[in-house]
């Protein structure tokens, strides 16, 4: 015989059924005065008795198709008995063993469980909404495998990636043995657990990517790069946006989005035009990782940032795309941060603190400077306000233009103003005479610097906002 | 079989009389004896008053011998020496212990001092020694006649067992049992779990004890292996273990050997080979050995009981295993259908191939069927025929052969050897869906549920519309006005209800084979009847009763209008639609009957039992016709091989086994699943087989490959997972045998039907468990 049968008889000889326990019901019984002797032979009996009925109950367990016993099964198999079933028992709502407070006079009496029976109150049960019927069964047909091949689609469980939690789990609760006498079930050597890490990491790689996976990464990526035909790329990335089943390429695609980002942005110099136009792509490929919804891109999302941040506060940029790029890039991060910062709460600080860090060390160039701000402005109003206002960022910004510059980044910073309070449609400028507004000026030129406060002077109202925005939040 | 006399060195004259007596009828009668002298005392011949008659008067005197003996039994396990031993400390004790003297007397009278002796000196640690010395023999003894002497320590341990608990040393049937059963339950785990259980002498009517009581447990055994034994078992030469002790040689030894020898006597038998020990093929014992008497049918004229179902294989004559041949005026209809068609195949020959080395029946030793055929048999004789052109060849030799799997060829080779599968998964089940099945067309898939009814889904979308309540049968005479008389809306499901237990098995119809949708359902159920359901009203046409118990599988004939049953009652039936009680029963299983299976030319059935046997008999006149004895536990699940040649069944231990139909013997045995297998089929080619199960997957295997397991330390070339290579975990795969193709896990859908399409493609249903199940 095979060794898979080495399964020693759990039940102790010796019974599991205790004569203290037919003693017990004799006592409730009123039979006072049961012998040793009795009660044990006795106990031997129900165990066998009861033994009996479990085998029985056990080929309608088998006959069921099922791994479990339940109580219809018991049911059964005392009716085949010739015994009259215990009514009452159904497999819907097993009974729940609860454990009985410890009774303080008897410190013998060991643990005591009892059924929780639930009192119903006909007339709350009769107030409330119709019980719903259950879904009748239903069923659903793919492909388990495709000439020999079992395609990796949702369906089918995940080939390789043994570690991952869920498998874990699947493994503890790997099927199920029938019967009481089965040999324990061995691990089905298709999900067995550890067995990734024995072989070197090199092998492993070869082994996951499925032919078909491998196949459509080099179609992907060679139709993205470099660019050349629009529609063969609006359907890559659609593709990318919204087909289901890519979870094992997400390493790789994030690897090559990473490297790409390098590859462009270390070239000595400032960048081309079609440069600019590869670093586009490969954020529009990390914004459509991020909408597709069968993809678990958390795990990978330290590496997803270091391009994205790359392209937002990369100095020399192709002035013609710069601040389309930094908006770009800004728009992409401020949709990785909704999706995941309630997930990943220690996130948006982190991005935060490198934005800053780019915002106001000295030394940084204008670019850097306009894709902080950008950035922050992906961040949200609150990263702006204490950015710009409370860090002293604009005002350090206008004292690095020069009077009536509209550089790029003055205008990034005047965006992020606006998102702070929006500026009115019809503004009134602070007039000079007006004491009141001759004090608005003093404080905006405190807050914003002269320049900036200039800027903003010809709106009075926005003014007045952007300062009771920062008297309210500020210390 | 040999008989052996057991030597006694010159025993007193009274002594050996009632020790011959004892003999002869064991233990068991001489302990009837002291119960009835107990109980009748006035009684003179108690010894043969032991009649069933006296049977419930004696329960009730045992446990009042119990009662009295069992301070000395106590005493005596406690300080490990036989305290009863001593004759007249015995008297002593009993006079003195409250039992009514004059019964006593008379019982002791009656029996004789050394009488007296030999039955309260009954010492469990005899037999505790004895096994024990056994045990020690045959792990002492040679390599090459270990494996040989190794299967008798079953046996003597199930009867020294069943003694001790017979006689009431209860407390010491435990101890035996937990110092010797480790030992043995890596093979007998489940028959030694059974035997736990048993503890008290009333207990000993349980199946299995029983069974092993009054058969004979066969063990096969060289003749220099045998005679090795007999000398051991006689004079005590030889294999002693070191350091035993006074063993053998002193007293206790001699009563264990004694204790042997009884069970060698009574219980067992051995079939003595004169082949060469080593030339025994290693899995040879689980069919030739063990409590198979009683599986093996008696033979034709009910005389000669054959030994091994070889024997019995081979005594029941030559199989007719070839294709059921073709109505001559079908065949030439169907011809003219064909060329009518225009299609290539037109001029070939329709009648199904002869495989080599089969014969094919007379269409007169075929079921009855009706004289002509109808539109229906020549549509599916036309589909038949153009299926086979359009099928997909499995080729899966050609996988086996190829030994490198990353050469770029093996995806191709894959692609040819093995199929494609459709998985149909079920949610939402409630209670569980114990069986389904799709019909031959592939249009409808019928589930069985646990909460009694029956379930048919339309495949294709397609409206499954009944006959309306209001419809008046005597208006509706031609096909237009019932077609008016159907329903106008449906869904594409409908819930057939009718029975009162749970649905263990559905069919379809074949008779409209891959041309039509089937026309007939079958339904068994826990109810103990079977169902027919009309595919065109939708309704319950008749109710098969005749079955007493559980009908656990139901399968049409090929040809249709004939199905068998399985049932708990330890039948298979043979019924026709027509008529209301069964046709035929086929008895002889020693247990529940779990399923059944018709060979393709409708001859013969196959069942699969719970007495770990499979049998395949003779349709038309009921009697058994081949034994398959191999399996290590219950069957659960059978498949023919659409060639005729092969049956495949699957057992609770977790095994395949292929089985030769037309020798009875075994191929081999296919491992790998590891839970049970709850359904089979095999390609059209008869080259593939694919089975699910409850380990939630679906496993290729290669019928014609060799098999075997797999040597350690070699890669392995095929068992690929998904293009992975699987054989890195040694520990674990080592128990999957080299034809394990293909393995194909689903996610928590335990398999319950595979099914192969007439073209090839494999559909595959089963329930899916949602993980928050308990």
């Amino acid at each position: 015989m095979s060794k898979s049968k080495g399964k020693a008889p759990q039940t102790q000889a010796s019974g599991l059924y205790k004569p203290e326990s037919i003693k017990d019901v004799a006592e409730s019984l009123n039979i006072t005065n049961l012998s040793d002797a009795i009660a044990s032979a006795l106990a031997s009996d129900v165990e066998y008795r009861i033994h009996q009925v479990v085998d029985e109950a056990a080929r309608f367990t088998r006959h069921a198709r099922r791994t479990m016993m339940t109580t219809s099964d018991i049911d059964q198999a005392l009716r085949v008995l010739n015994i009259e079933p215990l009514y009452g028992h159904s497999p819907h709502n097993p009974p729940t063993f609860k454990r009985a407070l410890p009774y303080p006079q008897s410190q013998a009496a060991g643990t005591v469980y009892f059924v929780e029976d639930e009192e119903i109150d006909f007339d709350r049960v009769l107030r409330e909404d119709k019980i719903p019927l259950p879904k009748p069964a239903n069923w659903t047909a793919h492909w388990l495998a495709v000439e020999g091949v079992q395609p990796l689609i949702p369906e089918n469980p995940p080939a390789i990636p043994r570690d991952e939690p869920d498998l874990a789990s699947a493994k503890l609760t790997t099927p199920p043995r029938a019967g009481p006498q089965l040999p324990p079930t061995p691990s089905s050597p298709g999900r067995s657990g550890n067995y990734g890490a024995k072989k070197p990491n090199q092998l492993l790689v070869k082994q996951v990517l499925s032919r078909e996976l491998q196949l459509y990464y080099t179609r992907l990526t060679s139709t993205l790069l470099p660019p050349r035909d629009e529609s063969m790329r609006t359907a890559a990335l659609t593709s990318l946006r919204s087909d289901a089943g890519l979870q094992t390429l997400l390493p790789y695609l994030v690897k090559w989005v990473g490297d790409g980002v390098v590859g462009v942005l270390r070239e000595a110099g400032s960048l081309s035009e079609v440069d600019g136009k590869v670093l586009e792509i490969l954020l529009d490929v990390i914004g459509a990782l991020l909408d597709n919804k069968t993809l678990f891109v958390e795990p990978y999302l330290h590496q997803l940032l270091p391009p994205l941040l790359s392209i937002l506060l990369y100095g020399n940029l192709h002035p013609t795309n710069s601040t389309q790029l930094r908006t770009a890039a800004s728009q992409v991060l401020s949709h990785l941060l909704t999706q995941h910062s309630t997930t990943y709460p220690s996130l948006s600080p982190r991005i935060m603190k490198t934005l800053l860090v780019a915002l106001i060390s000295p030394g940084k160039g204008k670019g850097t400077r306009e894709g902080a701000v950008r950035g922050l402005i992906g961040v949200g109003k609150e990263a702006v306000r204490k950015g710009l206002l409370e860090g002293g960022g604009a005002k350090l910004i206008g004292s690095e233009c020069s009077s009536g510059e509209a550089s790029p980044v003055v205008g990034a910073v005047l965006d992020a103003l606006r998102l702070l309070a929006p500026s009115s449609a019809q503004p009134r400028p602070l007039s000079p005479q007006n004491q009141e507004d001759v004090s608005v000026m003093t404080s905006l030129a405190a807050l914003l610097g002269p320049f900036f406060a200039a800027r903003v002077a010809p709106d009075g109202e926005w003014g007045r906002t952007i300062l009771t925005v920062q008297t309210t939040a500020g210390p | 079989m040999q008989q052996m006399e057991v030597e006694q060195e010159k025993p007193p004259e009274v002594e050996r009389m009632i020790l011959e007596y004892l003999r002869k009828r064991g233990h068991k009668n001489a302990e009837q004896a002291l119960r009835d002298a107990l109980n009748l005392p006035a009684n003179e011949q108690a010894e043969d008053a032991s009649t069933e008659a006296s049977e419930p008067v004696q329960t009730v005197s045992d446990e009042e011998l119990r009662k009295h003996l069992v301070p000395f039994w106590e005493r005596k396990e406690g300080s490990g020496d036989n305290a009863l031993s001593d004759g007249d400390l015995t008297m002593q004790s009993l006079l003195t212990g409250g039992v009514t003297a004059p019964s006593v007397t008379k019982l002791l009278e009656s029996i004789g001092p050394g009488g007296v002796d030999e039955i309260l000196s009954v010492d469990p640690t005899d037999r505790h020694e004895g096994f024990r010395d056994l045990e020690a023999w045959v792990d002492g003894s040679l390599d090459m006649y270990r494996p040989e002497f190794r299967p008798i320590l079953f046996p003597i341990f199930c009867h020294f067992y069943l003694d001790l608990i017979q006689l009431g040393f209860r407390d010491a049937g435990i101890r035996f049992f937990n110092t010797f059963s480790p030992s043995l339950s890596q093979t007998h785990s489940r028959v030694l779990h059974r035997f736990s259980e048993l503890l008290l002498p009333s207990h000993l009517h349980d199946e299995l004890a029983q069974r092993f009581r009054n058969e004979k447990y066969v063990l096969r055994m060289s003749k220099s292996g045998f005679s090795l034994l007999v000398g051991w078992l006689t004079e005590g030469l030889g294999g002693e273990a070191s350091g035993a002790g006074e063993g053998f040689s002193g007293e206790k030894g001699k009563r264990g050997r004694a204790a042997i020898m009884r069970v060698v006597n009574n219980h067992l038998r051995f079939d003595v080979t004169t082949s060469n020990s080593t030339s025994v093929p290693p899995n040879a014992w689980e069919e030739s050995s063990g409590l198979i008497s009683d599986l093996i049918p008696s033979s034709g004229s009910g005389q000669d009981q054959k030994s091994d179902p070889a024997a019995f294989n081979a005594s029941a004559g030559a199989l007719k295993l070839g294709p059921a041949p073709m109505d001559e005026a079908l065949r030439a209809e169907t011809e003219r259908r064909l060329r009518e068609m225009n299609s290539p195949s037109a001029m070939q020959d329709v009648r199904p191939t002869v495989p080599a080395g089969l014969i094919s029946p007379s269409p007169t030793e075929l079921l009855p069927r009706p004289a002509l055929f109808k539109t229906i048999d020549l549509r599916r004789e036309v589909e038949r025929v153009r299926d086979e052109r359009k099928r997909l060849r499995l080729e899966p030799s050609a996988l086996a052969m190829e030994k490198d799997p990353t050469s770029s060829a093996v995806n191709a080779v894959r692609a040819r050897a093995l199929p494609s599968v459709c998985a149909y998964t079920l949610y939402d089940v409630g209670e569980g869906a114990p069986c389904s099945t799709f019909s031959q067309d592939s249009s409808l898939m019928a589930v069985g549920f646990s909460e009694s009814y029956v379930r048919v889904w339309n495949l294709k979308g397609d409206k499954l519309r009944g006959i309306r309540n209001d419809v008046d049968p005597n208006t509706t005479r031609d096909s237009n006005a019932l077609r008016k008389a159907k329903e106008r809306d449906a869904k594409s499901t409908r819930k057939l209800i009718g029975h009162s237990g749970p649905v263990y098995s559905v069919a379809f119809d074949p008779l409209s084979g891959s041309s039509a949708p089937p026309q007939y359902l079958l339904s068994s159920s826990a109810d103990a009847t079977v169902r027919l359901w009309s595919m065109e009203t939708m309704s319950n046409l008749v109710v098969y009763r005749g079955h007493q118990n559980p009908v656990w599988d139901v399968q049409w004939s090929p040809m249709g209008i004939y199905f068998a049953t399985a049932s708990r009652d330890k039948t298979a039936r043979l019924w026709s639609t027509d008529r209301l009680s069964a046709l035929r029963i086929y008895a002889g299983h020693l247990s529940d009957v779990d399923c059944v299976k018709f060979h393709p030319n409708s001859l013969y059935l196959a069942t699969g039992s719970s007495d770990w046997t499979c049998r395949l008999w003779d349709v038309q006149k009921g009697v058994p016709m081949r034994v398959f004895i191999g399996h290590q536990g219950a069957i659960s699940a059978l498949a023919m091989s659409p060639d005729g040649r092969y049956l495949a069944s699957a057992g609770e231990d977790l095994a395949i086994c292929l089985w030769d139909l037309g020798s009875g013997k075994r191929i081999k045995k296919m491992t790998g699943h590891t839970a049970s297998v709850y359904s089979m089929s095999f390609s059209n080619e008869s080259s593939l087989l694919v089975s699910g199960g409850a380990d939630w997957t679906v496993r290729c295997w290669d019928v014609k490959g060799a098999g075997g397991l797999v040597n350690r330390g070699t890669v392995r070339e095929n068992g690929v997972v998904n293009g992975i290579e699987d054989g890195k975990d040694h520990e674990e795969s080592s128990f999957e045998t080299v034809d394990l193709l293909a393995t194909f896990p689903t996610k928590r859908t335990p398999i319950a039907t595979v099914h192969f399409t007439s073209r090839n493609l494999c559909l595959v249903s089963g329930s899916f468990l949602p993980s928050d199940q308990r």
